[in-house]
Protein backbone atom coordinates (compact mmCIF):
# COMPACT_ATOMS: atom_id res chain seq x y z
CA UNK A 1 0.00 0.00 0.00
CA UNK A 2 2.93 2.29 0.73
CA UNK A 3 4.04 1.81 -2.82
CA UNK A 4 0.60 2.54 -4.12
CA UNK A 5 0.45 5.92 -2.46
CA UNK A 6 3.91 6.78 -3.77
CA UNK A 7 2.88 5.76 -7.21
CA UNK A 8 0.07 8.25 -7.51
CA UNK A 9 2.39 11.21 -7.23
CA UNK A 10 4.79 9.56 -9.64
CA UNK A 11 2.12 9.41 -12.29
CA UNK A 12 1.84 13.17 -12.27
CA UNK A 13 5.59 13.66 -12.30
CA UNK A 14 6.82 15.40 -15.42
CA UNK A 15 10.33 15.57 -16.94
CA UNK A 16 12.89 18.08 -15.71
CA UNK A 17 12.22 20.50 -18.48
CA UNK A 18 8.45 20.29 -18.26
CA UNK A 19 6.63 22.88 -16.26
CA UNK A 20 4.71 21.56 -13.30
CA UNK A 21 1.26 22.97 -13.38
CA UNK A 22 1.04 24.29 -9.86
CA UNK A 23 -1.64 26.57 -8.62
CA UNK A 24 0.54 29.63 -9.24
CA UNK A 25 1.13 28.67 -12.86
CA UNK A 26 -2.61 28.12 -13.28
CA UNK A 27 -3.31 31.61 -11.95
CA UNK A 28 -0.80 33.12 -14.41
CA UNK A 29 -2.31 31.17 -17.30
CA UNK A 30 -5.79 32.30 -16.23
CA UNK A 31 -4.77 35.97 -16.07
CA UNK A 32 -3.14 35.82 -19.52
CA UNK A 33 -6.23 34.16 -21.00
CA UNK A 34 -8.54 36.77 -19.47
CA UNK A 35 -6.39 39.62 -20.82
CA UNK A 36 -6.36 38.03 -24.28
CA UNK A 37 -10.11 37.50 -24.09
CA UNK A 38 -10.94 41.13 -23.27
CA UNK A 39 -8.47 42.78 -25.70
CA UNK A 40 -10.94 42.96 -28.62
CA UNK A 41 -13.56 44.57 -26.40
CA UNK A 42 -11.43 47.43 -25.12
CA UNK A 43 -8.37 47.88 -27.32
CA UNK A 44 -7.75 49.62 -30.62
CA UNK A 45 -7.51 47.73 -33.92
CA UNK A 46 -3.74 48.13 -33.86
CA UNK A 47 -3.45 46.31 -30.54
CA UNK A 48 -5.81 43.60 -31.76
CA UNK A 49 -3.53 43.03 -34.74
CA UNK A 50 -0.44 42.85 -32.54
CA UNK A 51 -2.14 40.43 -30.16
CA UNK A 52 -3.22 38.27 -33.09
CA UNK A 53 0.31 38.09 -34.43
CA UNK A 54 1.55 37.22 -30.93
CA UNK A 55 -0.97 34.39 -30.66
CA UNK A 56 -0.10 33.00 -34.10
CA UNK A 57 3.59 33.11 -33.20
CA UNK A 58 2.85 31.50 -29.82
CA UNK A 59 1.31 28.48 -31.55
CA UNK A 60 4.22 28.35 -34.00
CA UNK A 61 6.82 28.51 -31.22
CA UNK A 62 4.93 25.91 -29.15
CA UNK A 63 4.72 23.47 -32.06
CA UNK A 64 8.35 24.21 -32.93
CA UNK A 65 9.30 23.16 -29.40
CA UNK A 66 7.96 19.67 -30.08
CA UNK A 67 10.87 18.92 -32.43
CA UNK A 68 13.72 21.08 -31.22
CA UNK A 69 12.86 21.34 -27.53
CA UNK A 70 11.52 17.88 -26.81
CA UNK A 71 13.00 15.60 -29.46
CA UNK A 72 16.32 17.36 -30.03
CA UNK A 73 17.06 18.16 -33.69
CA UNK A 74 17.53 21.91 -34.29
CA UNK A 75 15.30 23.02 -37.16
CA UNK A 76 15.14 26.30 -39.04
CA UNK A 77 12.18 25.75 -41.32
CA UNK A 78 9.08 26.22 -39.22
CA UNK A 79 8.22 29.41 -41.08
CA UNK A 80 8.24 27.46 -44.34
CA UNK A 81 5.53 25.09 -43.07
CA UNK A 82 3.59 28.12 -41.88
CA UNK A 83 3.85 29.55 -45.40
CA UNK A 84 2.91 26.33 -47.16
CA UNK A 85 -0.17 26.09 -44.91
CA UNK A 86 -1.12 29.70 -45.64
CA UNK A 87 -0.75 29.35 -49.41
CA UNK A 88 -2.44 25.95 -49.52
CA UNK A 89 -5.47 27.28 -47.70
CA UNK A 90 -5.62 30.53 -49.69
CA UNK A 91 -5.30 28.74 -53.04
CA UNK A 92 -7.87 26.12 -52.12
CA UNK A 93 -10.42 28.84 -51.39
CA UNK A 94 -9.44 31.23 -54.21
CA UNK A 95 -8.81 28.81 -57.08
CA UNK A 96 -10.70 25.66 -56.13
CA UNK A 97 -13.57 27.45 -54.42
CA UNK A 98 -13.37 25.42 -51.23
CA UNK A 99 -14.94 26.92 -48.13
CA UNK A 100 -12.49 27.89 -45.39
CA UNK A 101 -13.75 25.15 -43.08
CA UNK A 102 -12.65 22.53 -45.60
CA UNK A 103 -9.45 24.26 -46.66
CA UNK A 104 -8.33 24.71 -43.03
CA UNK A 105 -8.08 21.00 -42.08
CA UNK A 106 -6.80 20.08 -45.55
CA UNK A 107 -3.92 22.53 -45.23
CA UNK A 108 -3.05 21.06 -41.81
CA UNK A 109 -3.11 17.51 -43.12
CA UNK A 110 -1.19 18.44 -46.26
CA UNK A 111 1.56 20.16 -44.35
CA UNK A 112 1.70 17.20 -41.93
CA UNK A 113 2.47 14.87 -44.85
CA UNK A 114 4.73 17.47 -46.39
CA UNK A 115 6.67 17.53 -43.10
CA UNK A 116 6.91 13.75 -43.29
CA UNK A 117 8.28 13.83 -46.85
CA UNK A 118 10.86 16.43 -45.85
CA UNK A 119 11.63 14.97 -42.43
CA UNK A 120 12.11 11.35 -43.49
CA UNK A 121 15.26 11.93 -45.55
CA UNK A 122 16.46 15.07 -43.72
CA UNK A 123 16.30 13.55 -40.23
CA UNK A 124 18.83 10.93 -41.26
CA UNK A 125 21.32 13.75 -40.91
CA UNK A 126 22.47 14.64 -37.45
CA UNK A 127 23.12 17.86 -35.55
CA UNK A 128 24.35 20.78 -37.60
CA UNK A 129 23.97 18.98 -40.90
CA UNK A 130 20.26 18.62 -40.30
CA UNK A 131 19.98 22.23 -39.10
CA UNK A 132 21.69 23.55 -42.25
CA UNK A 133 19.46 21.37 -44.45
CA UNK A 134 16.30 22.79 -42.87
CA UNK A 135 17.69 26.31 -43.21
CA UNK A 136 18.11 25.91 -46.96
CA UNK A 137 14.83 24.08 -47.26
CA UNK A 138 13.08 27.12 -45.77
CA UNK A 139 14.76 29.35 -48.31
CA UNK A 140 13.88 26.93 -51.10
CA UNK A 141 10.19 27.11 -50.16
CA UNK A 142 10.37 30.91 -50.15
CA UNK A 143 11.90 30.90 -53.65
CA UNK A 144 9.25 28.50 -54.92
CA UNK A 145 6.45 30.71 -53.56
CA UNK A 146 8.15 33.80 -54.99
CA UNK A 147 8.73 32.36 -58.46
CA UNK A 148 5.68 30.17 -59.14
CA UNK A 149 3.87 33.16 -60.59
CA UNK A 150 1.14 31.16 -62.25
CA UNK A 151 0.10 29.61 -58.98
CA UNK A 152 1.00 31.99 -56.18
CA UNK A 153 1.04 35.25 -58.14
CA UNK A 154 4.71 35.55 -57.18
CA UNK A 155 5.88 38.84 -55.72
CA UNK A 156 2.46 40.44 -56.28
CA UNK A 157 1.01 38.20 -53.61
CA UNK A 158 -2.51 36.87 -53.22
CA UNK A 159 -5.39 39.24 -52.53
CA UNK A 160 -9.07 39.00 -51.73
CA UNK A 161 -8.76 35.87 -49.63
CA UNK A 162 -12.17 35.27 -48.11
CA UNK A 163 -12.72 35.42 -44.36
CA UNK A 164 -13.97 32.19 -42.75
CA UNK A 165 -17.67 31.57 -43.53
CA UNK A 166 -20.16 32.06 -40.74
CA UNK A 167 -20.74 29.03 -38.63
CA UNK A 168 -23.37 28.52 -35.89
CA UNK A 169 -24.58 32.03 -36.59
CA UNK A 170 -21.16 33.56 -35.87
CA UNK A 171 -19.80 35.66 -38.69
CA UNK A 172 -16.05 36.06 -38.98
CA UNK A 173 -16.14 39.20 -41.09
CA UNK A 174 -15.25 41.51 -38.21
CA UNK A 175 -11.78 41.83 -36.76
CA UNK A 176 -13.03 40.88 -33.29
CA UNK A 177 -14.68 37.62 -34.27
CA UNK A 178 -11.65 36.51 -36.33
CA UNK A 179 -9.52 37.31 -33.34
CA UNK A 180 -11.61 35.02 -31.16
CA UNK A 181 -11.34 32.25 -33.75
CA UNK A 182 -7.54 32.41 -33.53
CA UNK A 183 -7.77 32.67 -29.73
CA UNK A 184 -9.82 29.45 -29.52
CA UNK A 185 -7.53 27.70 -32.01
CA UNK A 186 -4.49 28.78 -29.97
CA UNK A 187 -5.94 27.32 -26.78
CA UNK A 188 -6.85 24.08 -28.54
CA UNK A 189 -3.37 23.76 -30.05
CA UNK A 190 -1.60 24.43 -26.75
CA UNK A 191 -3.83 21.98 -24.85
CA UNK A 192 -3.13 19.34 -27.51
CA UNK A 193 0.63 19.96 -27.28
CA UNK A 194 0.50 19.94 -23.49
CA UNK A 195 -1.11 16.51 -23.38
CA UNK A 196 1.21 15.23 -26.08
CA UNK A 197 4.47 16.24 -24.37
CA UNK A 198 3.27 14.89 -21.02
CA UNK A 199 2.09 11.57 -22.49
CA UNK A 200 4.03 8.33 -22.86
CA UNK A 201 4.95 9.49 -26.36
CA UNK A 202 6.31 12.75 -24.91
CA UNK A 203 8.57 10.75 -22.59
CA UNK A 204 9.83 8.72 -25.56
CA UNK A 205 10.64 11.98 -27.39
CA UNK A 206 12.54 13.34 -24.39
CA UNK A 207 14.61 10.18 -24.12
CA UNK A 208 15.59 10.57 -27.79
CA UNK A 209 16.70 14.14 -27.05
CA UNK A 210 18.74 13.00 -24.06
CA UNK A 211 20.63 10.25 -25.90
CA UNK A 212 19.37 8.87 -29.18
CA UNK A 213 21.84 5.98 -29.32
CA UNK A 214 20.67 4.66 -25.95
CA UNK A 215 17.05 5.31 -26.94
CA UNK A 216 17.57 3.19 -30.05
CA UNK A 217 19.27 0.46 -27.99
CA UNK A 218 16.34 0.16 -25.58
CA UNK A 219 13.96 -0.40 -28.45
CA UNK A 220 12.73 3.04 -29.50
CA UNK A 221 12.38 3.53 -33.24
CA UNK A 222 14.13 6.88 -33.06
CA UNK A 223 13.79 7.80 -36.74
CA UNK A 224 10.04 7.14 -36.65
CA UNK A 225 9.47 9.31 -33.58
CA UNK A 226 11.69 12.10 -34.88
CA UNK A 227 9.72 12.21 -38.14
CA UNK A 228 6.45 11.99 -36.19
CA UNK A 229 7.30 14.94 -33.93
CA UNK A 230 8.57 16.94 -36.90
CA UNK A 231 5.41 16.25 -38.92
CA UNK A 232 3.01 17.03 -36.08
CA UNK A 233 4.83 20.32 -35.52
CA UNK A 234 4.65 21.02 -39.26
CA UNK A 235 0.92 20.19 -39.36
CA UNK A 236 0.16 22.63 -36.55
CA UNK A 237 2.25 25.29 -38.31
CA UNK A 238 0.18 24.59 -41.45
CA UNK A 239 -3.09 25.15 -39.58
CA UNK A 240 -1.68 28.35 -38.11
CA UNK A 241 -0.70 29.51 -41.60
CA UNK A 242 -4.22 28.87 -42.85
CA UNK A 243 -5.65 31.07 -40.08
CA UNK A 244 -3.08 33.75 -40.88
CA UNK A 245 -4.16 33.78 -44.54
CA UNK A 246 -7.84 34.15 -43.76
CA UNK A 247 -7.31 36.68 -41.00
CA UNK A 248 -5.15 39.12 -43.00
CA UNK A 249 -6.80 38.13 -46.33
CA UNK A 250 -3.57 39.03 -48.08
CA UNK A 251 -0.43 36.91 -48.61
CA UNK A 252 2.99 37.95 -49.72
CA UNK A 253 6.06 35.68 -50.09
CA UNK A 254 8.27 37.83 -47.84
CA UNK A 255 6.03 36.99 -44.87
CA UNK A 256 7.45 33.47 -45.14
CA UNK A 257 11.06 34.31 -45.90
CA UNK A 258 13.81 32.90 -43.68
CA UNK A 259 13.25 35.71 -41.14
CA UNK A 260 9.98 34.14 -40.00
CA UNK A 261 11.65 30.78 -39.33
CA UNK A 262 14.42 32.55 -37.46
CA UNK A 263 11.91 34.50 -35.36
CA UNK A 264 10.28 31.26 -34.24
CA UNK A 265 13.68 29.84 -33.25
CA UNK A 266 14.53 33.01 -31.32
CA UNK A 267 11.17 33.05 -29.52
CA UNK A 268 11.57 29.42 -28.48
CA UNK A 269 15.11 29.98 -27.22
CA UNK A 270 14.22 33.18 -25.38
CA UNK A 271 11.33 31.40 -23.70
CA UNK A 272 13.28 28.22 -22.93
CA UNK A 273 13.43 25.13 -25.15
CA UNK A 274 11.75 21.94 -24.02
CA UNK A 275 9.29 23.63 -21.69
CA UNK A 276 6.32 24.21 -24.06
CA UNK A 277 5.08 27.23 -22.09
CA UNK A 278 8.48 28.91 -22.41
CA UNK A 279 8.34 29.29 -26.21
CA UNK A 280 4.72 30.45 -25.95
CA UNK A 281 5.65 33.16 -23.44
CA UNK A 282 8.75 33.91 -25.53
CA UNK A 283 6.54 34.52 -28.58
CA UNK A 284 4.47 37.04 -26.62
CA UNK A 285 7.48 38.82 -25.15
CA UNK A 286 9.41 39.01 -28.43
CA UNK A 287 6.41 40.28 -30.42
CA UNK A 288 5.76 42.91 -27.77
CA UNK A 289 9.38 44.10 -27.62
CA UNK A 290 9.67 44.31 -31.40
CA UNK A 291 6.48 46.38 -31.55
CA UNK A 292 7.67 48.70 -28.77
CA UNK A 293 10.89 49.29 -30.69
CA UNK A 294 9.11 50.45 -33.82
CA UNK A 295 10.12 54.00 -32.97
CA UNK A 296 13.64 53.15 -34.13
CA UNK A 297 13.21 50.81 -37.10
CA UNK A 298 16.86 50.86 -38.11
CA UNK A 299 18.04 50.02 -34.58
CA UNK A 300 15.29 47.52 -33.78
CA UNK A 301 17.08 44.35 -34.79
CA UNK A 302 20.47 45.50 -33.53
CA UNK A 303 19.12 46.19 -30.04
CA UNK A 304 17.18 43.00 -30.23
CA UNK A 305 20.21 40.88 -31.23
CA UNK A 306 22.28 42.29 -28.38
CA UNK A 307 19.45 41.50 -25.97
CA UNK A 308 19.22 37.95 -27.31
CA UNK A 309 22.95 37.33 -26.89
CA UNK A 310 22.74 38.74 -23.38
CA UNK A 311 19.89 36.33 -22.53
CA UNK A 312 21.89 33.38 -23.84
CA UNK A 313 24.94 34.31 -21.77
CA UNK A 314 23.00 35.03 -18.58
CA UNK A 315 20.53 32.16 -18.75
CA UNK A 316 20.66 29.58 -21.56
CA UNK A 317 17.41 28.15 -20.16
CA UNK A 318 15.60 31.28 -21.31
CA UNK A 319 12.74 32.93 -19.47
CA UNK A 320 11.66 29.60 -18.00
CA UNK A 321 15.18 29.12 -16.70
CA UNK A 322 15.04 32.54 -15.02
CA UNK A 323 11.61 31.75 -13.57
CA UNK A 324 12.97 28.45 -12.25
CA UNK A 325 15.91 30.25 -10.68
CA UNK A 326 13.60 32.72 -8.93
CA UNK A 327 11.50 29.84 -7.61
CA UNK A 328 14.73 28.20 -6.54
CA UNK A 329 13.47 24.89 -7.91
CA UNK A 330 16.23 24.45 -10.46
CA UNK A 331 19.92 24.82 -9.97
CA UNK B 1 18.70 -27.06 -23.28
CA UNK B 2 17.63 -24.99 -26.24
CA UNK B 3 19.83 -22.54 -28.08
CA UNK B 4 18.86 -18.88 -27.76
CA UNK B 5 21.62 -17.33 -29.85
CA UNK B 6 23.82 -18.79 -32.51
CA UNK B 7 26.64 -17.08 -34.30
CA UNK B 8 28.16 -18.47 -37.47
CA UNK B 9 31.33 -17.35 -39.23
CA UNK B 10 30.91 -13.80 -37.98
CA UNK B 11 33.31 -11.28 -39.49
CA UNK B 12 33.72 -7.56 -39.16
CA UNK B 13 36.29 -5.52 -41.03
CA UNK B 14 37.05 -1.87 -40.46
CA UNK B 15 38.96 -0.89 -43.58
CA UNK B 16 41.68 -3.53 -43.73
CA UNK B 17 41.53 -4.43 -40.05
CA UNK B 18 39.76 -7.63 -39.04
CA UNK B 19 38.13 -6.72 -35.75
CA UNK B 20 36.25 -10.01 -35.63
CA UNK B 21 37.28 -12.94 -37.82
CA UNK B 22 35.23 -16.09 -38.37
CA UNK B 23 33.84 -16.35 -34.88
CA UNK B 24 31.36 -19.18 -34.20
CA UNK B 25 29.56 -19.91 -30.98
CA UNK B 26 26.15 -20.79 -29.62
CA UNK B 27 24.52 -19.68 -26.39
CA UNK B 28 22.13 -21.95 -24.50
CA UNK B 29 19.03 -20.43 -22.97
CA UNK B 30 19.39 -19.57 -19.31
CA UNK B 31 23.18 -19.69 -18.99
CA UNK B 32 25.70 -17.06 -17.95
CA UNK B 33 28.30 -16.80 -20.68
CA UNK B 34 31.53 -14.83 -20.36
CA UNK B 35 33.56 -13.41 -23.22
CA UNK B 36 37.15 -12.54 -22.34
CA UNK B 37 40.24 -11.54 -24.22
CA UNK B 38 42.98 -8.91 -24.25
CA UNK B 39 42.23 -5.35 -25.33
CA UNK B 40 41.21 -5.15 -28.96
CA UNK B 41 40.23 -8.80 -29.13
CA UNK B 42 36.84 -7.96 -30.67
CA UNK B 43 34.56 -8.42 -27.66
CA UNK B 44 32.72 -5.13 -27.91
CA UNK B 45 32.57 -5.36 -31.70
CA UNK B 46 30.87 -8.74 -31.34
CA UNK B 47 28.37 -7.18 -28.92
CA UNK B 48 27.71 -4.31 -31.26
CA UNK B 49 26.96 -6.73 -34.07
CA UNK B 50 24.57 -8.81 -31.95
CA UNK B 51 22.77 -5.66 -30.76
CA UNK B 52 22.61 -4.22 -34.26
CA UNK B 53 24.85 -1.19 -33.79
CA UNK B 54 27.25 -2.61 -36.43
CA UNK B 55 26.35 -4.58 -39.52
CA UNK B 56 28.60 -7.64 -39.88
CA UNK B 57 30.82 -7.81 -42.96
CA UNK B 58 29.75 -11.42 -43.31
CA UNK B 59 28.33 -14.24 -41.24
CA UNK B 60 25.06 -14.97 -39.56
CA UNK B 61 23.50 -14.18 -36.20
CA UNK B 62 20.35 -16.02 -35.20
CA UNK B 63 18.26 -15.19 -32.15
CA UNK B 64 15.53 -17.67 -31.31
CA UNK B 65 16.07 -19.20 -34.76
CA UNK B 66 15.44 -15.89 -36.55
CA UNK B 67 18.16 -14.14 -38.45
CA UNK B 68 18.88 -10.76 -36.84
CA UNK B 69 22.17 -9.57 -38.34
CA UNK B 70 21.78 -6.23 -40.08
CA UNK B 71 18.51 -5.35 -38.34
CA UNK B 72 18.19 -1.94 -36.67
CA UNK B 73 19.06 -1.83 -32.94
CA UNK B 74 15.48 -0.99 -31.91
CA UNK B 75 14.12 -4.03 -33.81
CA UNK B 76 16.62 -6.29 -32.05
CA UNK B 77 15.72 -4.77 -28.70
CA UNK B 78 12.03 -5.35 -29.45
CA UNK B 79 12.82 -9.02 -30.16
CA UNK B 80 14.23 -9.43 -26.66
CA UNK B 81 17.94 -8.56 -26.59
CA UNK B 82 18.93 -5.91 -24.04
CA UNK B 83 22.36 -4.37 -23.68
CA UNK B 84 24.52 -1.98 -21.70
CA UNK B 85 27.37 0.06 -23.17
CA UNK B 86 31.07 -0.09 -22.36
CA UNK B 87 31.12 3.69 -21.94
CA UNK B 88 28.11 4.51 -19.81
CA UNK B 89 25.26 6.04 -21.74
CA UNK B 90 22.35 7.67 -20.02
CA UNK B 91 19.49 10.09 -20.40
CA UNK B 92 21.33 12.60 -18.25
CA UNK B 93 18.55 15.10 -17.66
CA UNK B 94 15.93 12.57 -16.54
CA UNK B 95 15.34 11.34 -13.02
CA UNK B 96 16.20 7.73 -12.22
CA UNK B 97 12.53 6.80 -12.31
CA UNK B 98 11.92 8.43 -15.69
CA UNK B 99 15.09 6.83 -17.04
CA UNK B 100 13.94 3.32 -16.21
CA UNK B 101 10.37 4.14 -17.27
CA UNK B 102 11.70 5.00 -20.74
CA UNK B 103 12.85 1.37 -21.05
CA UNK B 104 9.37 0.13 -20.20
CA UNK B 105 7.58 2.64 -22.46
CA UNK B 106 9.91 1.84 -25.35
CA UNK B 107 8.35 -1.62 -25.56
CA UNK B 108 4.81 -0.64 -24.69
CA UNK B 109 4.28 2.91 -25.86
CA UNK B 110 0.97 4.30 -24.69
CA UNK B 111 -0.39 7.81 -24.67
CA UNK B 112 -1.35 7.26 -21.04
CA UNK B 113 0.90 4.61 -19.47
CA UNK B 114 -0.93 1.98 -17.43
CA UNK B 115 -0.61 1.72 -13.66
CA UNK B 116 1.08 -1.71 -14.09
CA UNK B 117 3.83 -0.07 -16.11
CA UNK B 118 4.65 2.27 -13.24
CA UNK B 119 4.53 -0.68 -10.86
CA UNK B 120 6.93 -2.71 -13.00
CA UNK B 121 9.40 0.16 -12.98
CA UNK B 122 8.94 0.45 -9.24
CA UNK B 123 9.79 -3.25 -8.83
CA UNK B 124 12.92 -2.98 -10.94
CA UNK B 125 14.10 0.02 -8.91
CA UNK B 126 13.53 -1.98 -5.75
CA UNK B 127 15.45 -4.97 -7.11
CA UNK B 128 18.41 -2.93 -8.36
CA UNK B 129 18.57 -0.94 -5.12
CA UNK B 130 17.76 2.34 -6.80
CA UNK B 131 14.43 3.03 -5.11
CA UNK B 132 15.73 5.71 -2.78
CA UNK B 133 17.44 7.53 -5.65
CA UNK B 134 14.46 7.54 -7.91
CA UNK B 135 13.81 11.30 -7.96
CA UNK B 136 17.47 12.24 -8.38
CA UNK B 137 18.58 13.55 -11.79
CA UNK B 138 20.84 10.95 -13.39
CA UNK B 139 23.67 13.36 -14.23
CA UNK B 140 24.19 14.07 -10.53
CA UNK B 141 24.96 10.44 -9.74
CA UNK B 142 28.29 8.59 -9.79
CA UNK B 143 29.36 6.31 -12.63
CA UNK B 144 28.63 3.28 -10.44
CA UNK B 145 25.01 4.41 -10.12
CA UNK B 146 24.77 5.28 -13.79
CA UNK B 147 25.89 1.77 -14.72
CA UNK B 148 23.23 0.32 -12.46
CA UNK B 149 20.61 2.66 -13.97
CA UNK B 150 21.61 1.51 -17.43
CA UNK B 151 21.20 -2.10 -16.30
CA UNK B 152 17.82 -1.31 -14.72
CA UNK B 153 16.66 0.40 -17.91
CA UNK B 154 17.74 -2.61 -19.97
CA UNK B 155 15.79 -4.85 -17.56
CA UNK B 156 12.72 -2.65 -17.97
CA UNK B 157 12.65 -3.66 -21.64
CA UNK B 158 11.99 -7.25 -20.45
CA UNK B 159 14.82 -8.90 -22.37
CA UNK B 160 15.36 -12.63 -22.76
CA UNK B 161 19.05 -12.12 -23.44
CA UNK B 162 21.14 -9.40 -21.86
CA UNK B 163 24.53 -8.25 -23.16
CA UNK B 164 26.59 -6.62 -20.41
CA UNK B 165 29.71 -4.80 -21.57
CA UNK B 166 32.14 -4.21 -18.70
CA UNK B 167 29.42 -3.52 -16.20
CA UNK B 168 31.92 -3.77 -13.35
CA UNK B 169 34.54 -1.38 -14.69
CA UNK B 170 35.43 1.22 -12.08
CA UNK B 171 33.46 -0.42 -9.27
CA UNK B 172 34.87 -1.15 -5.80
CA UNK B 173 35.08 -4.75 -4.54
CA UNK B 174 32.00 -4.27 -2.37
CA UNK B 175 30.03 -2.94 -5.32
CA UNK B 176 31.29 -5.79 -7.50
CA UNK B 177 30.02 -8.35 -4.97
CA UNK B 178 26.62 -6.69 -4.84
CA UNK B 179 26.39 -6.55 -8.61
CA UNK B 180 27.39 -10.23 -8.87
CA UNK B 181 24.49 -11.16 -6.59
CA UNK B 182 22.16 -9.01 -8.64
CA UNK B 183 23.28 -10.67 -11.88
CA UNK B 184 22.77 -14.14 -10.40
CA UNK B 185 19.30 -13.10 -9.32
CA UNK B 186 18.49 -11.75 -12.80
CA UNK B 187 19.70 -14.98 -14.34
CA UNK B 188 18.26 -17.52 -11.92
CA UNK B 189 15.00 -15.91 -10.79
CA UNK B 190 14.06 -13.99 -13.91
CA UNK B 191 15.43 -16.54 -16.36
CA UNK B 192 17.36 -14.00 -18.42
CA UNK B 193 20.33 -15.37 -20.34
CA UNK B 194 23.46 -13.29 -19.72
CA UNK B 195 26.47 -12.64 -21.92
CA UNK B 196 29.13 -10.77 -20.01
CA UNK B 197 32.25 -9.02 -21.26
CA UNK B 198 34.54 -8.20 -18.37
CA UNK B 199 38.16 -7.41 -17.67
CA UNK B 200 37.90 -8.29 -13.98
CA UNK B 201 38.82 -12.02 -13.99
CA UNK B 202 37.34 -12.63 -10.57
CA UNK B 203 33.94 -11.66 -11.92
CA UNK B 204 34.12 -13.90 -14.96
CA UNK B 205 35.42 -16.88 -12.98
CA UNK B 206 32.81 -16.56 -10.24
CA UNK B 207 29.83 -15.67 -12.39
CA UNK B 208 30.06 -17.52 -15.66
CA UNK B 209 29.27 -21.15 -16.43
CA UNK B 210 30.90 -21.03 -19.81
CA UNK B 211 33.66 -18.83 -21.21
CA UNK B 212 34.71 -17.87 -24.72
CA UNK B 213 38.19 -16.46 -25.25
CA UNK B 214 38.85 -14.08 -28.14
CA UNK B 215 42.23 -12.83 -29.31
CA UNK B 216 42.86 -10.64 -32.35
CA UNK B 217 39.28 -11.16 -33.44
CA UNK B 218 39.44 -14.96 -33.39
CA UNK B 219 38.03 -17.46 -30.95
CA UNK B 220 41.04 -19.21 -29.41
CA UNK B 221 39.38 -21.25 -26.66
CA UNK B 222 36.05 -22.14 -25.11
CA UNK B 223 34.99 -24.08 -22.00
CA UNK B 224 34.21 -23.94 -18.31
CA UNK B 225 36.09 -21.36 -16.22
CA UNK B 226 38.45 -24.08 -14.99
CA UNK B 227 39.23 -25.43 -18.45
CA UNK B 228 39.86 -21.95 -19.79
CA UNK B 229 42.09 -20.95 -16.90
CA UNK B 230 44.29 -24.02 -17.46
CA UNK B 231 44.36 -23.76 -21.24
CA UNK B 232 47.96 -23.12 -22.40
CA UNK B 233 46.82 -21.08 -25.43
CA UNK B 234 44.84 -18.72 -23.18
CA UNK B 235 47.72 -18.39 -20.73
CA UNK B 236 50.01 -17.53 -23.60
CA UNK B 237 47.64 -14.91 -24.99
CA UNK B 238 47.43 -13.26 -21.59
CA UNK B 239 51.06 -13.70 -20.56
CA UNK B 240 52.16 -12.35 -23.89
CA UNK B 241 50.23 -9.25 -23.04
CA UNK B 242 51.69 -9.13 -19.52
CA UNK B 243 55.20 -9.48 -20.88
CA UNK B 244 54.68 -6.38 -22.97
CA UNK B 245 53.88 -4.40 -19.88
CA UNK B 246 56.97 -5.62 -18.03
Amino acid sequence: MRNMSNKTDLVGKSPRATIKVKSRSLIIIGVVLIILAVIPQIASDYIIYVATIAMLYAVLAGSYDLTTGYTGPLTFCHGAFYGVGAYTSALLTLKAGFPFWVAFPISGIMVFFFGMIVGYPALRLKGHYFAVTTFFFAHFIYLVILNSQGLTNGPLGLRNISPPESILGISFKSLQSSYYLIFVFGIAAVVFLYFLVNSGIGKILVSIRENDELAEAIGINTSFYKVLAFSIGAGIAGLTGSLFAHFFRLLHPTTFAWMTSEMVVIMAIVGGLGTLFGPIIGAGVVTLILELMRFAPELRFIIWSVALIAVLIIEPGGLMGIAGRIRGGKK
Amino acid sequence: MSTILSIKKLRKEFGGVHAVDNVDFTVDRGIRLGIIGPNGAGKTTTFNMIAGAFKPTSGRIEFKEKRIDGLKPHKISQMGIGRTFQNVRSFKGLTVFEHVLAGNLAHNTRFTPKAEQYQEVENILEMTNLAEMRDVTVQNLTIAYQRRIELATALATKPELLLLDELMAGLTYVEIDKTLNLLRHINEEMGITLIVVEHVMKVIMELCMHIIVLNYGEKIAEGTPKEVANNPIVIEAYLGEEAEYA
